[in-house]
C-alpha cells in the first residue's frame, strides 16, 4: 500500500527510534528480528508514532553495534532476511507508518568484502577505496571522537604496511570520497533500499566525509558537494524520501548542510538537548532560550530534529567546558555514567524517575519546533544497566511484559543479546507496556494522549517561535503560530510552584484552551495574563477569539 | 405701748430665733462639709504627690528649668507647690459648695464664676509648664547647634530663643486667663514685630556689610569645618 | 508586619520573579550614577567568579535618585533577553532595583534589603557600599564565602585606613563595642558586611527599625545584635576602604550615625554586655588592622583645640546633667590648657564616654542633645590622638588604639555601676 503523498512529511511525523534487535525475538534466538518488529507494529501505532527510525541492521561484526557494515545490500543473519525486512516495510505503511534507516556513509567494517580488497595490495582496484598513508601524522588538524578507546585517528595495516584512516574505532575504516567510484557505489547502496521502499535514510557521521591538511577535517566544502548530488539524484529519483543529517556540530554549523533546501531535508539540533537537561536543573531558562536564539533560520523545507535520548552516550561537546562540569555533577556523578564527553543514561534515570520532569521533558520535545525523536523504551520509562560496556546500557531488550525475559524474548535469558534491566525501580517486573496499558494514568497512556493533542495540529511541527521573556526566569514561555492558528506553550521548569505574568496583550481577546483538558482559561486582557503553575508543570494553550 | 414693744420684741425675737434655727443646721452642715472637704483635699494632696513622684515631674520640671525659676523665688518644689495649690484649690472648692448650702442670695452666682474659672485656670498653668519645657528643650538645642556650628554668642542665642519661647507661653497663658488680653497681645506683637523688624533693617540697610561679614565668615567657617571634618573624617 | 509596608507592590512582583536564591547583594543608592556602574559591574564579576552554580541576585534599594542610578543597576542584569558576548553563565542573574521612597534613609533600604533576603530565602546576603571605589571581585568571595560556605552568620569588613581616618571609630566604637563584649570587631559601622539567613531573619522584625537608631545606623545596630546574640562572626580584610568623592557628613550626623545607635544598642540588649556568654571565636581572614601611611590629613589643630575649649565652657549647663562633676571638672580644666599642654586622656575619655552612654540610658535629657553635646569632646580627643601620633610608626599607632581599648575595658565596671545606679535625684 502506498503511503499517501504529504508534501513535508517528515515536518508532521513523529519519529520512534529503534533496533531492530532490541524490539521483539520472533524466533527465539534471544535477538530482535523484524518480524519480530513488523508483530509489534500495532503498539506503534496505538503510541502514536508515525515513522520509525530503524538502526543499522546491516551484516556487520557488531564491534560498533552495526556501524561497522559489512554488507550495504543485506540484512544481518541474526535480524532476518531482506524478505523479513520487505514483509516488515510493507506492514509498516499498511499502518502509514513511514521506515528511515540508517547508512553509514563515511566507513565500513575493516570486514567488508572492500577493505579486504583493498588492503590486500597496493595496486588493487579498491585500494583508493579507502585513506592510505605512509605515516601517521597528516591530518593533524582532526580530533579523536571516540577518546575513551583511540589513541589516534591512523591505524597501522600490517597486511598492507601503511596507515589506514579511521574517525571512529579503528575497526571501521572511512571511506575516500575523493575516489568518484566510492561515491557512486554509496548512490547505488542508498537507491537499492529506496526502490526497495524505504522513506529516508539517516546519514551517519556526514561531517567526517572529506580531510584536508591544514583543516579540521569536519564540515569541509567537498561534503556538501557530494550530499547535494546525493539529494539531487533521490529528488529526481525518488521523490519525497527524506535525508537527515547525523551532524554533532554548533547551529551556524550545520546551517550548510541544509544547503538552499538542496542538502539535507533535517538534521539533529544536537546542542539543544544538553542544554534541556541543564535548564531543567539549573531551574533557569537562559541555556534553552540562548541556544536557540543563536540556532540560525533554515530553509522552508527543511526541519530540525529534536530528541532527549538515543542509543549513543548524552553527548556533551557541543557546551562549555563550564558547562559539561555542572552536567557531570548533577548527572553523572559516578564515573561509570560518563563515555566520551558525555553521559550513557536513558531518560527516566537521568531524570530520577521523576514522572512529572519525565512529562516536562517530552512535552518541551513536542512543542519546540521541530520533528520529535522518541527512543524506544523512553514512552515506558526504562531505566539503563551503565554497568555493560561502551553504551549497551542503553540498548536492552524492550519490556513488553513482567513475565519471561521480560516478553521480549522465549529463549533462555542467558541467550539474549543483552542482560534486561532487572533492578526494583526500572526493572521489566515493575516497567512493561502490558502493565501500563492497563493504567490509564500510566506514563505509556500519557505519551499517547500527548502524541494525539500533538498530531491534532500541523502547527508544532510546522509552526514560527517567537519566545515570551517573563521576569521570572524559571518559566520558559513561547507562542507558536501558523497562518490564523496560534499556540501557547508555557513550561515552569522548577522544582517549586511558580506564578508568571505574561504579556500577552498583542492576543488582547483571545480566550485560553488548555489543549489536554480542552477546558477554557480567562480571555486576555490589557493587563499581564497571570498564571500560577506546580512544580514542573506545562500548559499547551490554543488561543481562540469567539 | 409697752405691749406693742414687748409684742414686737418678742416677734422679733421669734424671727431671729427662727432664722438662726433656718441657718444654724446649715452652718452645722457646712462645716462638715468643710471638715470633709478638707480630709479630700488632703487625700488628694497625698495621691497627687504620688503620681507626681511616679512621672518624675520634678526631674521634668528641673529640665524645663521651673525649679531653678521657683527656688530663686524662694517657693518650694514644683511638684510641692502643685500639690499645694490642688490642696487649697480642692478646699476652697468644696468650701464654697458648702457656703453655698446657707442660701445666701448672690454668692450663688460668684461661687458659679469661681467653678467656671477653675478649668481655665488649670489650662493656663498646664500651656507655662509646657512652654517652660519647650523653652528648656529648644533652649538646649540651639546653644548645642550654635557651639557645634561655632558660631558667635551662643548663650546669646540660646537665652533669646528661651526668652522668645517664654513670652509667647506666658501671653497664651494670659489669654486664656482672660486677663489683660488685648493688652497682653498686642504688647507681644509690638515686641515681637519690633524684634523681627529690627534684625531685617539690621540686616537689610544698616548692617549690610556687618552682615555680610558675618555671612562671609559664617560660610568660610562651614567650609573650613567641612575641609577640616573631611580630611579628618570621623568614619 | 512591618514588612509588609516597606516592600512596595513593585518590588514584590520583581521578587517574585527573581525566586529563591542562594545569595543576594544588596545597595542603597540615592544618585549615586558616578560610581555605581562601575561597582555592580564588579559585584556581578565576583558573583560569576565564585559562585559561578549559585542563584544569585542583586538588589537595589534607592532612595529617589534623579540620575539615572537605578537604570544602571538593571542594566548589570545578565539574562536570555539581552545577550552578551563579553562572557557566558550557566544561569540568570537578576539586578532589580526598586525606589522605596524620596526620603533618603539607611535605615529603610537595609530594612528592605534584610527582608527581601528573608522572603528569598537567601542563605547569605552581603550589603555593599555604593560608593566603593576600591572594591574588588574578591570582595564577594571574602563577605559572602564565610556565610555561604562556613556557617559564619555575620562578616564584617578590616580595611586599610589612612592614619586619622575614623577617629571616631578607632577611638570610640571599636574600643566600647570591644569593652562590651570582649571581641574585636575593627569596624563596628561597617561599609560593607554580610549576614547569614539565620541573623536575617532576626533583624526583619527588629525593633531598631521603628527607632531612631536603626534609621541612621542600622550597620551599628546589626553588628551589635550579632555580638549580643553571639551569633559566630567572621571578619574579612578588604584592603583599601576607598570612597569617591562625596561630602562626608559633618561631625554631628556622623555622631546620630554611629554613637546614637552605639548607646541604643547597649540599652536593647545590655543584659547581654553587662555578662556576655561564651561566644564563637572571632576569626579574622587577613590582618587584622592595617594602617597606609599614605597622604597626611591636613587638619588645623588649633581649631580642633579651640572647639573642645569653647565647647566645654558653653556647654557647661547641658554637661551638668550628663557627665559627673568630677569629670566635667576635669574637662573645664582640660579647656583652660593652651594648645602646648592640652591633653584629654585616655581615662578621661574613656569614663566621659560612659557617663554619656549612662546619661542617654537614664534620658537626663532629650537624647539627641546627649549626641550633639559629645561633639567638642570628641574634638579635644581627636586633637590628642592626632598630636600623640603624628609620626608614629603604623605599628605605634596599632599599639595606642590597643592601650586606649584596654583603658576602656578597665573602666567597664564602672560602666556597670552607671548603667544599674538609681536614677540621679529621685
Amino acid at each position: 500500500m502506498a503511503l499517501p503523498k504529504v508534501p513535508l512529511w517528515y515536518k508532521d511525523a513523529v519519529i520512534y527510534q529503534v533496533h531492530v534487535r532490541a524490539m521483539y525475538d520472533s524466533n527465539g534466538d534471544g535477538i530482535g528480528d523484524f518480524r519480530g518488529l513488523a508483530q509489534k507494529l500495532d503498539y506503534l501505532q496505538e503510541l502514536g508514532i508515525s515513522a520509525i527510525w530503524l538502526m543499522p541492521f546491516f551484516p556487520s561484526p557488531l564491534r560498533d553495534d552495526g556501524y561497522d557494515i559489512s554488507d550495504y545490500r543485506s540484512v544481518h543473519p541474526s535480524y532476518g532476511t531482506l524478505e523479513d525486512f520487505q514483509l516488515f516495510l510493507h506492514a509498516a505503511r499498511d499502518r502509514g507508518i513511514r521506515v528511515v534507516i540508517e547508512m553509514v556513509l563515511n566507513h565500513t567494517s575493516d570486514q567488508h568484502p572492500w577493505f579486504q580488497e583493498s588492503r590486500s595490495s597496493l595496486n588493487n582496484p579498491r585500494r583508493d577505496w579507502y585513506v592510505w598513508s605512509d605515516s601517521d601524522t597528516r591530518y593533524r588538524g582532526a580530533r579523536i571522537i571516540f577518546l575513551d578507546t583511540e589513541m589516534s585517528n591512523w591505524a597501522w595495516d600490517p597486511i598492507s604496511k601503511q596507515y589506514y584512516w579511521h574517525r571512529f574505532f579503528s575497526h571501521q575504516p572511512d571511506l575516500n570520497y575523493d575516489n568518484p567510484a566510492v561515491r557512486e557505489e554509496m548512490w547505488n547502496v542508498m537507491k537499492f533500499w529506496l526502490e526497495m521502499g524505504v522513506d529516508g535514510f539517516r546519514l551517519d557521521a556526514v561531517p567526517y566525509l572529506f580531510e584536508r591538511e591544514g583543516t579540521n577535517c569536519e564540515n569541509l566544502p567537498e561534503t556538501h558537494g557530494v550530499i547535494k548530488e546525493l539529494r539531487r539524484r533521490l529528488d529526481e529519483n525518488f521523490p519525497g524520501r527524506m535525508l537527515l543529517a547525523e551532524a554533532n556540530q554548533w547551529p551556524a554549523d550545520l546551517l550548510p548542510y541544509f544547503g538552499k533546501g538542496d542538502e539535507f531535508h533535517m538534521a539533529f539540533h544536537f546542542p539543544l538537548m544538553p542544554r534541556m537537561f541543564m535548564g531543567l536543573k539549573l531551574e533557569d531558562r537562559k541555556p534553552i532560550t540562548e541556544i536557540l536564539q543563536q540556532t540560525p533560520k533554515i530553509p522552508d523545507t527543511c526541519q530540525w530534529c529534536l530528541f532527549l535520548r538515543n542509543h549513543d552516550e548524552l553527548t556533551l561537546e557541543m557546551v562549555t567546558d563550564m558547562e559539561r562540569d555542572y552536567m557531570y555533577d548533577v548527572y553523572a556523578n559516578e564515573k561509570a555514567m560518563r563515555l566520551n564527553l558525555g553521559i550513557r543514561r536513558r531518560l527516566a534515570p537521568l531524570l530520577d524517575n521523576d514522572r512529572r520532569r519525565i512529562e516536562l521533558m517530552n512535552g518541551l520535545l513536542m512543542s519546540l519546533p521541530g520533528t520529535p525523536v522518541i527512543y524506544y523504551g523512553d514512552e515506558i520509562g526504562m531505566g539503563d544497566n551503565i554497568f555493560l560496556g561502551d553504551r549497551n546500557g542503553v540498548r536492552t531488550p524492550m519490556q513488553w511484559d513482567g513475565g519471561w525475559n521480560a516478553g521480549f524474548s522465549s529463549s533462555d535469558p542467558e541467550s539474549l543479546y543483552s542482560a534486561l534491566i532487572m533492578n526494583p525501580i526500572y526493572g521489566y517486573q515493575s516497567v512493561n507496556v502490558t502493565s501500563q496499558r492497563r493504567l490509564q494514568h500510566s506514563l505509556l497512556s500519557w505519551m499517547r494522549r500527548l502524541l494525539q493533542v500533538r498530531k491534532s495540529t500541523p502547527i508544532f511541527g510546522r509552526g514560527s517561535i517567537e519566545f515570551l521573556y517573563p521576569d521570572n526566569h524559571r518559566v520558559l514561555a513561547y507562542v507558536r503560530q501558523l497562518g490564523e492558528e496560534t499556540i501557547l506553550a508555557v513550561n515552569n521548569l522548577s522544582a517549586s510552584a511558580q506564578a508568571v505574568e505574561l504579556d500577552l496583550q498583542r492576543f488582547k481577546g483571545n480566550i485560553l484552551v488548555e489543549m489536554f483538558g480542552r477546558n477554557i482559561f480567562p480571555r486576555i486582557g490589557e493587563l499581564p495574563y497571570l498564571l500560577t503553575m506546580g512544580p514542573y508543570q506545562f500548559y499547551w494553550f490554543r488561543l481562540r477569539r469567539i | 405701748m409697752t405691749d406693742m414693744i414687748v409684742s414686737e420684741l418678742g416677734q422679733a425675737w421669734n424671727e431671729f430665733a427662727h432664722g438662726f434655727a433656718h441657718l444654724l443646721p446649715r452652718l452645722l452642715e457646712m462645716l462638715i462639709i468643710a471638715l470633709v472637704g478638707w480630709v479630700i483635699a488632703y487625700l488628694l494632696k497625698v495621691m497627687l504627690r504620688s503620681l507626681l513622684r511616679l512621672v518624675k515631674f520634678d526631674h521634668l520640671s528641673e529640665l524645663a528649668g521651673a525649679t531653678q525659676l521657683l527656688s530663686t523665688a524662694a517657693l518650694p518644689s514644683p511638684s510641692g507647690l502643685l500639690v499645694q495649690l490642688v490642696f487649697w484649690i480642692t478646699w476652697i472648692g468644696i468650701l464654697l459648695a458648702g457656703i453655698s448650702f446657707l442660701d445666701i442670695g448672690g454668692l450663688q452666682k460668684h461661687i458659679g464664676v469661681f467653678f467656671l474659672y477653675l478649668p481655665r485656670f488649670f489650662v493656663a498653668l498646664f500651656v507655662i509648664f509646657l512652654g517652660m519645657l519647650a523653652s528648656g528643650f529648644f533652649a538646649r538645642a540651639a546653644l548645642l547647634g550654635a557651639v557645634n556650628s561655632d558660631l558667635p554668642s551662643p548663650h546669646l542665642l540660646s537665652q533669646a530663643v528661651r526668652v522668645l519661647i517664654i513670652a509667647l507661653t506666658i501671653s497664651m497663658a494670659f489669654e486664656e486667663l482672660g486677663l489683660a488680653q488685648r493688652t497682653i497681645i498686642i504688647a507681644f506683637a509690638i515686641v515681637f514685630g519690633a524684634l523681627m523688624l529690627g534684625m531685617a533693617i539690621a540686616f537689610g540697610l544698616g548692617g549690610q556689610g556687618l552682615a555680610r561679614e558675618f555671612l562671609e565668615r559664617r560660610l568660610s567657617a562651614q567650609r573650613r569645618e567641612r575641609k577640616h571634618e573631611g580630611d579628618l573624617s570621623p568614619l | 508586619m512591618a514588612e509588609d509596608n516597606i516592600l512596595s507592590d513593585d518590588l514584590l512582583r520583581q521578587l517574585i520573579s527573581v525566586g529563591e536564591v542562594d545569595i543576594l547583594v544588596g545597595l542603597h543608592t540615592h544618585n549615586h550614577a558616578k560610581t555605581i556602574g562601575h561597582v555592580v559591574q564588579v559585584i556581578r564579576e565576583g558573583l560569576l567568579k565564585y559562585f559561578p552554580r549559585e542563584r544569585v541576585a542583586v538588589l537595589n534599594a534607592d532612595g529617589g535618585s534623579v540620575d539615572g542610578t537605578r537604570e544602571l543597576v538593571r542594566a548589570a542584569s545578565i539574562t536570555d533577553l539581552r545577550r552578551e558576548n563579553s562572557f557566558y553563565t550557566l544561569r540568570t542573574l537578576h539586578c532589580i532595583s526598586s525606589q522605596y521612597g524620596t526620603n533618603v534613609s539607611n535605615g529603610t533600604a537595609m530594612h528592605i534589603i534584610a527582608a527581601a533576603a528573608d522572603l528569598l530565602r537567601a542563605r547569605a546576603c552581603a550589603v555593599i557600599a555604593p560608593e566603593s571605589s576600591e572594591i574588588r571581585p574578591d570582595w564577594m568571595d571574602q563577605l559572602l564565602g564565610p556565610v555561604y560556605r562556613d556557617n559564619a552568620d555575620f562578616v564584617a569588613p578590616v580595611y586599610r585606613r589612612q592614619r586619622f581616618e575614623g577617629i571616631l571609630v578607632t577611638n570610640l566604637l571599636y574600643p566600647v563595642t570591644r569593652a562590651l563584649y570582649g571581641k574585636s570587631i575593627r569596624e563596628p559601622r561597617p561599609g560593607e558586611f554580610a549576614f547569614s539567613d539565620l541573623l536575617g531573619s532576626r533583624l526583619v522584625g527588629h525593633p531598631m527599625w521603628s527607632q531612631d537608631a536603626g534609621r541612621l545606623g542600622p550597620e551599628v545596630c546589626l553588628t551589635l545584635e550579632a555580638l549580643a546574640e553571639g551569633h559566630r562572626i567572621v571578619q574579612a580584610f578588604l584592603g583599601p576602604k576607598g570612597q569617591a568623592e562625596r561630602p562626608a557628613p559633618d561631625l554631628v550626623a556622623a555622631l546620630r550615625q554611629t554613637v546614637g545607635p552605639l548607646f541604643w544598642s547597649m540599652e536593647n540588649a545590655s543584659g547581654a554586655w553587662s555578662s556576655p556568654a561564651e561566644a564563637p571565636t572571632l576569626l579574622t581572614i587577613g590582618p587584622t588592622f592595617d594602617v597606609s601611611t599614605d597622604g597626611m590629613a591636613n587638619v588645623d589643630l588649633a581649631r580642633l583645640h579651640q572647639m573642645f575649649c569653647s565647647g566645654a565652657k558653653d556647654l557647661e549647663s547641658v554637661l551638668k546633667s550628663i557627665v559627673s562633676a568630677d569629670t566635667l571638672s576635669q574637662l573645664q580644666y582640660a579647656a583652660s590648657l593652651d594648645e602646648a599642654h592640652f591633653h584629654l586622656s585616655e581615662e578621661l575619655w574613656a569614663k566621659a564616654v560612659y557617663e554619656f552612654a549612662s546619661a542617654y540610658h537614664r534620658s537626663a535629657i532629650s537624647r539627641d542633645h546627649i549626641i550633639q553635646a559629645l561633639a567638642p569632646l570628641y574634638r579635644g580627643r581627636a586633637y590628642t590622638f592626632v598630636t600623640e601620633n603624628l609620626n608614629a610608626a603604623p605599628d605605634a599607632l596599632g599599639e595606642r588604639i590597643e592601650a586606649l581599648c584596654v583603658t576602656f575595658e578597665r573602666f567597664k565596671p564602672y560602666l556597670l555601676e552607671l548603667w544599674s545606679a538609681p536614677e540621679r535625684g529621685s
